[in-house]
């Protein structure tokens, strides 16, 4: 044993532990507590909502629900705000639903969680993971879309007229991120199918804001929105047939 | 790494350090509780004290005089333990009961007479001089005189011992000595 | 019976990675031995409830993970190492553990304890708080196995665990998975024909997606015995059965 010398030395007189006492088992007791992460309350009202601290710990360690990803959203949008004010046209209303498509391409799948068979394998199913972030994230984008929406003072149709277009965008990057098992491949068909709505409408109609405003989308939207979101439902089944 | 060192790594909250500190001290002090508790509350108080350690490690001041530090916390936590299970639930050392009742805090009783045996032990082996001088003069509370015929040596010679075994108890209670909480923060 | 297994297989396009297994395991260590390509991973991913059989009966502590309800019950308590465990490079080895730990649906009262435990017996503990991007291969491959044990788990499935493992190391991991054999079913896919000896109660060998040989280490090394090629009596007995198969 180690010491400072005489002054140390006299303690250690009574040696080695007593054969009835589990030191082991005491360690595992201090280390147990000195060891332990103490979650955030975001994290514990999670787990209370959800009833799940498995769940709600998924969901804080979203990628795209961390806090350096949300700065960058509200700086996008920020921009668009600024944009928007100069030049008139709406750019919040024109980026919001490529940034939620990119948010919700980086919030779950294979390609961005490197424990994905793991994760396959827990009682907290993927599935629910999936739905909890994809939910959490496009509220969060559809909040911050809303309010810098109305920041940028846009007409009220616009301010709300991209939240369908937006859940058509998002769903087409889910399923195309979770089918290709690759974020980048889905925030590429997300922004890319925005894009091309986008221009479809400014060349059918001569604005650019055809895409948002024309109710006449709303019902494709949505439907389209439905077949991406069984694609996701049949990229991610356990069932007992064939692949 | 000594001792001092560990302990401000702690401080740190290092707990690679609390773990090295844990497995070279722990034996000796759960060697010195089981004297005074039964082992499964020694397991308890020992858990708890390296948590205190942990807490505490900041208020520390390094003089080398780490195991009297952490004997002391050992020891709070004990009589808190001990006091926390309430009179009933007592276990004193039948030596302690055999004595007869002590004014005081028992559970506190019970630990001084832990560090006082070690402190006697310091004199030697039963029959060495300052032990026994000590024994004669202050356990059987003898004189100088009725001493010095007893072991056949010169009454200058008992007074000698007398005062060597006290120095040596001194010492001895001395390096066992916890630190004063919150002394220079 | 912990694992039942009737004539199950496993079909990608046209090809069986899996053909007709059946198998029994109850309480003890179970070493599944094979070449590459033999069809014990997708086995193992089977077990695991990762990878749907495309026919044959699967039964998993007394449950069919084919119901949403047993499947989460199975999940439980289970333990699993796939071969390839990607980790949270900013992760610490405690928030990696205890991840899995509550996704496994572990009271959270219990959750600390059992991660330092789990930690402990992997030989981690002065790790603990050490970020997952600076261990070494090895370590973290330890990392994997403490998050398979962290639930006790009554079915542990290790898919090539000792890789990257030095030998004091797999001794220490040998008998961990003893400790562990005494209560559950634990099954190791291993090509390192050493770990099986040294730690299971029997043998599996398959080839081709086949089981070509179930025994003990023992009659195992018995079939090895004037026919097999290799330097230890067990990896005899292996090529011996695979040669006999393949003929």
């Amino acid at each position: 044993m180690t010491g400072g010398g005489d002054l140390t030395g006299g303690y250690q007189d009574t040696g080695p532990a007593p054969g009835d006492v589990d030191l082991d088992r005491v360690w595992l007791g201090v280390a147990a507590q000195v060891w332990r992460r103490q979650p955030g309350p975001a994290e514990r009202a999670a787990a209370r909502l959800l009833r799940s601290p498995g769940l709600a710990r998924a969901l804080v360690t979203t990628p795209s629900l961390l806090l350096g990803w949300v700065i960058a959203t509200v700086v996008i949008l920020l921009a668009g705000v600024g944009f928007t004010l100069g030049t008139g046209t709406p750019w919040v209303a024109l980026l919001a639903p490529a940034v939620a498509a990119a948010g919700i391409a980086y919030a779950y799948g294979p390609g961005i969680d490197p424990a994905w068979e793991l994760s396959q394998s827990m009682a907290v199913s993927d599935r629910m993971v999936l739905l909890i972030r994809a939910l959490v994230v496009f509220g969060l984008n559809a909040a911050l879309g809303l309010a810098a929406s109305a920041a940028s003072g846009a007409a009220a149709a616009v301010t709300f007229g991209w939240l369908v277009p937006m859940t058509a965008v998002c769903a087409l990057a889910l399923a195309a991120a979770t089918v290709t098992r690759s974020p980048n491949v889905g925030v590429a068909a997300g922004s890319a199918g925005w894009v091309i709505a986008v221009l479809a409408g400014q060349a059918a109609e001569g604005r650019f804001t055809a895409a948002i405003t024309d109710s006449f989308f709303v019902l494709p939207y949505l439907a389209f929105a439905a077949c991406c979101g069984a694609v996701v439902l049949f990229a991610t089944r356990i069932p007992r047939g064939t692949s | 790494m000594d001792d001092d060192a560990l302990i401000a790594a702690v401080a740190r909250r290092d707990d690679t350090a609390l773990r090295e500190l844990f497995y070279r001290h722990a034996p000796w002090l759960a060697a010195r509780l089981r004297g005074v508790l039964p082992a499964a509350e020694v397991e308890d108080v020992l858990q708890e004290t390296f948590l205190a350690v942990w807490r505490g490690a900041a208020g520390y001041q390094p003089q080398g005089s780490a195991g009297g530090w952490l004997w002391g916390i050992a020891r709070r936590q004990a009589a808190l333990w001990l006091r926390r299970r309430g009179p009933a639930e007592l276990r004193l050392p039948a030596l302690l009961a055999a004595d007869g009742g002590h004014p005081g805090d028992p559970a506190e009783a019970a630990l001084s007479r832990a560090d006082l045996a070690r402190a006697v032990s310091a004199l030697g082996p039963e029959g060495a001089p300052e032990r026994e001088t000590w024994r004669l003069m202050y356990v059987e509370d003898k004189s100088v005189a009725e001493v010095a015929e007893l072991m056949g040596v010169p009454a200058g010679t008992v007074k000698s011992r007398a005062h060597r075994a006290r120095r040596l108890m001194r010492a001895a209670l001395r390096r066992h000595e916890p630190m004063r909480e919150g002394g220079g923060r | 019976m912990n694992v039942e297994l009737t004539e199950l297989t496993r079909k990608f396009g046209h090809t069986r990675a899996v053909a007709g297994v059946t198998l029994e395991a109850g309480p003890g260590v179970f070493g599944l031995l094979g070449p590459n390509g033999a069809g014990k991973t997708s086995l193992l991913r089977m077990m695991a409830t990762v990878l749907p059989p495309t026919s044959g009966t699967l039964r998993l502590l007394g449950r069919d993970p084919g119901g949403y309800g047993p499947r989460r019950e199975i999940r439980r308590r289970l333990g699993y190492l796939p071969q390839n465990l990607g980790y949270y490079p900013g992760f610490t080895v405690v928030d990696f553990v205890e991840y899995f730990a509550l996704l496994k649906d572990m009271p959270p009262g219990q959750v600390p304890r059992a991660v330092a435990t789990a930690i402990e017996q992997v030989g981690l503990g002065d790790k603990a708080r050490v970020k997952l991007r600076t261990l070494s291969g090895g370590m973290l491959r330890r990392v994997g196995i403490a998050q398979a044990i962290v639930n006790e788990p009554e079915l542990l499935l290790l898919d090539e665990p000792t890789a990257g493992l030095d030998p004091e190391q797999r001794v220490a991991f040998r008998a961990l998975l003893r400790e562990f054999g005494e209560r559950a079913t634990v099954i190791v896919s291993t090509h390192l024909v050493e770990d099986v000896a040294a730690a299971c109660s029997e043998v599996t060998l398959m080839d081709a997606g086949r089981i070509v040989f179930h025994g003990t280490p023992a009659e195992l090394i018995a079939r090895g015995e004037g026919h097999g090629v290799g330097d230890a009596p067990l990896e005899r007995g292996y090529s011996a059965v695979l040669a006999a198969a393949r003929s």
